[in-house]
């Protein structure tokens, strides 16, 4: 449990987590993609150390495709975006930063417990970082219902993505080769989908602010 | 050769609207020829299916259609051929124009698409990102006029249907873990016949967290509460075709994918843990939809609503048992034909009357004989009056939740039920009698639209009368594979 | 007879060093902003200037005011007995450990806040209020972070922490360790009074707290104060040093393995001292309604340590 492939499994993990944090944390949109840009570059490292210590060269491949949509592709459309939608800063979400905190830090020991059967059943020296990749997805999910501009709603969605990713790789050493480009494909395409609703948003409203959004109701 | 016709002529329809430009009125005409074909491939799989046979294609059997399959695919190709019918496009005045025209013929192709390989995979995780890319499709569509209520339609669409779907992806990972744990890595391990066949040695814990996620996820795409949010305001703002497309068959892929889990789960820890979980969140899907079904304004919200109602019925038949199962999927066929052609049918009364408001929509009896005609035979149907399907499958519905000892349980379906159709009905005469408004013009026009209209009421009666021999022997086959 | 020996060393040794490692931050601070700045050891004037002073108190002043420097500095001197500096096992450590080192920190507080009020100016409470903010979110940070190394060594005398962490090199790159390294680093900042958190050369009342409760007194009092103040960095920087990255500490009591631990801890500090001087000039002072969220955000990674260790035990 102890060897040096665990410990650097459980510090990336750890990593991700507190690159997670810095959606709740932070006020600008600037920080938050280059947040989700360090997260992704941990998260192809941890790809790559397993591929290492487990000689699986097709993780080497998802690693790369990893670093090169999260890292450098999807970031690179955020920061476009910045340009005519960034100004605007996340400056009253619906929980406010030291409650998120707290909160948050509460959804990660939730997610300890719900994996602890997980945790116990796994032989993986990698099973220590479970708990931590749910407790990511966790507070992605806080991030996605407590924030109130579009494009945060976003970045929370894709680091979802992340921490799902992350479960994978740490839980089953990657899922087969077919679905990870499924997925990819999925990713690249939702996320284009949201990018463009992001700037509908901004045109039709005049502001990404989803509390605008509060026409239909019942 | 079934599975080539049946899943590239969408992709050759979708193809050639996108590499038409600009848009010619062939394109269309072409799109809706072309969307005969799934539906006779549907047709020939079925009667080979019904003969016993299990269809597979591709290296590793990567295409895989049994009963239920069969039954799935039948039904979206049925709907999708609707849809292509009577989607913009092919009439004269709906009001879009050209570029909107072929965003809709490329998106609802590729959304077909999309869902037929959904219920022919063989891989849960490549039916996974089939239902993932539903989503894509279908929200490029949403805002096809673009207003504030359809921007905001579809962001919430998006946004709760990806993040839904996220979940049910974190459910399917689990179960791969447990799997990958027990029996080591495979590329087949994701085949929903290997995780059957290997579910009784999975671990209880493991695949009822792994459920868990799964309901939560495809219960968003199905319209479950309390993840429906989305799903009034997405079927209301969008363009008629597209919800008839997505209120009848979207919600039947999500369930389809819901039910494949429910049998590999039920297959290692027993039916009671996915039975109580089924039956508490159709519950309150039928309640929440049966009570706000009464204070609705917009009959296309109320549409909607009706579709949270029966999905929930259908989540509830689910968890009652065999004789459930087969009223639960009964109920299924019947209102995807209904619900479609519901929503067909108010997209007419849209474009003549500019207004989705009930208040703003009276007489309709007057202006419309016709289609207010089929207006009212599709309500009482969704309403649950024979001689409709409906009546039917609701009826073995509650006979099943007898059967199965949940007597207290289905007392209450029936009280909701009768909520659901006094509001249903009241909302109804609001619209079919009284005085139109002034500038609204007299009298049906184009009546060869209202022909596939016919052909579902036809339907849902011959459903209602009799129930003919070669569905249930269908059904029959698929209450085999759901509790053996 | 020698380990007490070596205890009353360690004591002499922190109070006489605790004036230089100000002086040498403060220094290094002036060097990076491009000013000659004061020599290291002008702390030492300062206080020699300070006790040859008059003392002046105000009519409106109790007991407690002249009460309250002999408090802090003594429970900051006992907080010095406690802690790790340059032996481990230590004669003292059967004493107190962790929760002690806590509750005479808060008793330090207490009674510094207690000196801001009692001479009823408007600054003087100012600053304790802000103080005592500062401390509830702090306290429990330090507490849980320290719990976390706690729950690896197996027991919360510090002294063992330390022993565990020498026998055990790889422990230091566990994520609990680097969280709670993060935590406590964050908290030490808080608790000495340093950016981004108060900054320690101002007398704005926009921006200070500690400065605020100490405006009142002079003489020997205010060197007291000042020199329990630098006591307290001192003893933080050689926990987070010893705590975190024990080797050089000595476990003999030989004089080679003594000038050794002397020698490493010099160098320990004086890098955490860069270190602190570079983040002071880089960052600037946190708006005050913004430090509980720095703080909530340390007791969520300390959270996050304790979690980690808990499960990787």
């Amino acid at each position: 449990m102890n060897s040096l492939f665990s410990q650097l499994a459980v510090l990336g993990s750890s990593l991700t987590l507190i690159f997670g944090l810095m959606l709740l944390w932070h006020r600008s949109v600037h920080a938050y993609t280059t947040a989700f840009a360090w997260q992704s570059v941990v998260l192809a490292g941890i790809v790559a150390v397993v591929a290492y210590f487990e000689r699986d060269p097709e993780l080497y491949f998802v690693a790369a495709m990893l670093l090169w949509l999260k890292a450098w592709f999807i970031p690179r459309l955020l920061r476009r975006m910045e340009e005519p939608l960034g100004a605007e800063q996340e400056l009253q979400p619906y929980v406010n930063t030291a409650t998120s905190l707290l909160i948050s830090g509460l959804l990660v020991l939730f997610a300890y417990a719900v994996c602890r059967p997980l945790v116990a059943l796994s032989h993986l020296p990698t099973r220590a970082g479970m708990p931590l990749a749910l407790g990511l997805i966790f507070v992605s999910l806080f991030v996605i219902a407590s924030r109130k501009k579009a494009l945060t709603q976003v970045i929370g969605f894709l680091m979802l993505e992340n921490g799902i990713a992350l479960l994978a790789v740490l839980g089953t050493y990657g899922i087969p080769l077919v679905v990870e480009i499924g997925v990819f494909l999925d990713l690249l395409l939702g996320f284009m989908v949201m990018q463009l609703f992001v700037y509908r948003i901004h045109e039709t409203f005049e502001s990404i602010d989803v509390e605008q959004l509060g026409r239909l109701r019942h | 050769m079934i599975f080539v016709l049946l899943l590239l002529t969408p992709l050759l329809a979708a193809a050639t609207a996108a590499l038409v430009k600009p848009y010619r009125a062939w394109v269309g005409w072409l799109c809706a020829a072309l969307s005969f074909a799934p539906l006779g491939a549907a047709l020939w799989l079925s009667a080979r299916v019904l003969e016993g046979e299990v269809l597979t294609w591709g290296p590793g059997e990567f295409l895989r259609a049994d009963g239920l399959s069969a039954l799935l695919v039948l039904c979206v190709s049925f709907v999708a051929a609707l849809a292509a019918w009577l989607g913009p496009g092919l009439a004269v005045e709906d009001g879009y124009d050209a570029a909107e025209r072929r965003s809709y013929r490329v998106f609802s192709n590729l959304f077909a698409f999309t869902m037929l390989l959904a219920v022919t995979a063989h891989n849960v995780g490549v039916m996974w990102v089939a239902v993932e890319a539903t989503t894509i499709t279908s929200a490029m569509l949403i805002p096809l006029h673009i207003t504030k209520a359809s921007v905001e339609a579809s962001w919430k669409y998006i946004l709760i249907g990806s993040v839904g779907i996220a979940l049910a992806f974190v459910g399917t990972v689990l179960a791969y873990f447990d799997f990958v744990n027990l029996a080591g890595e495979q590329a087949s391990a994701l085949n929903w016949t290997s995780l059957l066949h290997s579910a009784p040695v999975l671990h209880d814990e493991v695949l009822k967290l792994a459920f868990v996620f799964v309901l939560i996820g495809y219960g968003t795409k199905a319209g479950l509460a309390p993840m429906h949010t989305w799903l009034p305001d997405a079927h209301s703002e969008s363009p008629s075709a597209l919800s008839a497309m997505m209120s009848g068959v979207l919600l039947a892929v999500a369930i389809y994918a819901i039910l494949r889990w429910k049998i590999v789960v039920d297959a290692a820890v027993g039916p009671a843990f996915t039975n109580r979980l089924l039956i508490a969140l159709g519950l309150l899907s039928l309640a929440i939809a049966a009570f706000t079904l009464i204070g609705q304004r917009n009959y296309k919200r109320m549409l909607a609503y009706s579709s949270i109602e029966h999905t929930g019925l259908t989540c509830l038949g689910l968890a009652l048992g065999p004789l459930g199962i087969f009223a639960a999927m009964l109920h299924l066929v019947n209102h995807t034909v209904t619900k479609s052609m519901m929503f067909l049918l108010a997209g007419r009364v849209q474009q003549r009357y500019r207004s989705t408001e009930i208040a703003e929509v009276p007489g309709l009896v007057r202006t419309m004989p016709v289609t207010a005609g089929f207006f009212a035979a599709g309500m009482f149907a969704i309403a649950g009056l024979p001689p409709f399907g409906l009546f039917i499958s609701e009826f073995a519905l509650v006979r099943a939740g007898f059967a199965a000892g949940r007597g207290w349980l289905m007392g209450v379906v029936l009280v909701l039920l009768v909520v659901a159709f006094i509001a249903l009905v009241t909302h109804l005469n609001r619209m079919l009698y009284g005085d139109p408004p002034a500038p609204i013009p007299v009298g049906e026009r184009q009546l060869w639209a209202l022909a596939p209209a016919g052909l579902c009421v036809v339907i849902l009666v011959i459903l209602g009368l009799t129930l003919p021999s070669p569905v249930s022997r269908l059904l029959n086959k698929i209450v085999e594979i759901a509790a053996p | 007879m020698s380990g007490w020996l070596v205890e009353f060393f360690q004591i002499v040794f922190a109070l006489a060093l605790a004036p230089g490692l100000v002086g040498l931050i403060r220094w290094i601070k002036a060097r990076l902003q491009s000013r000659l700045g004061a020599p290291p050891w002008q702390p030492y004037r300062e206080l020699g200037k300070l006790f040859h002073k008059e003392a002046v108190v105000s009519k409106n002043a109790s007991w407690i005011f002249r009460f309250a420097p002999y408090a802090v500095s003594a429970s900051t001197l006992a907080i010095a007995f406690l802690v790790p500096v340059l032996v481990v096992p230590r004669r003292l450590d059967m004493v107190g450990d962790l929760f002690v080192v806590v509750y005479l920190l808060l008793l330090g507080t207490f009674w510094l806040a207690l000196a801001g009020l009692d001479p009823g100016s408007a600054f003087g409470g100012m600053g304790s209020s802000r103080e005592v903010t500062v401390a509830a979110l702090a306290e429990p940070t330090t507490a849980t972070a320290i719990f976390s190394l706690a729950l690896g060594a197996g027991s919360t005398n510090l002294g063992a922490i330390v022993v565990a962490a020498l026998n055990d090199p790889w422990t230091v790159l566990t994520p609990g360790h680097l969280l709670a390294f993060a935590a406590l680093f964050i908290v030490a900042i808080a608790e000495t009074g340093r950016l981004p958190v108060d900054n320690p050369s101002t007398h704005l009342e926009l921006t200070m707290i500690h400065e605020a409760m100490i405006l009142e007194y002079s003489g020997r009092y205010l060197a007291l104060l000042e020199w329990a103040s630098w006591l307290k960095l001192f003893v933080f920087l050689s926990l987070l040093a010893n705590l975190f990255f024990p080797w050089g500490i000595a476990t003999t009591l030989t004089p080679g393995a003594l000038s050794w631990a002397i020698v490493t801890l010099l160098v320990k500090l004086a890098l955490l001292a860069v270190v602190i001087a570079v983040m002071e000039t880089r960052v600037a002072k946190l708006r005050l309604f913004r430090v509980p969220e720095l703080l909530t955000a340390s007791f969520v990674l300390a959270l996050l340590a304790i979690t980690s260790s808990f499960l990787l035990r």
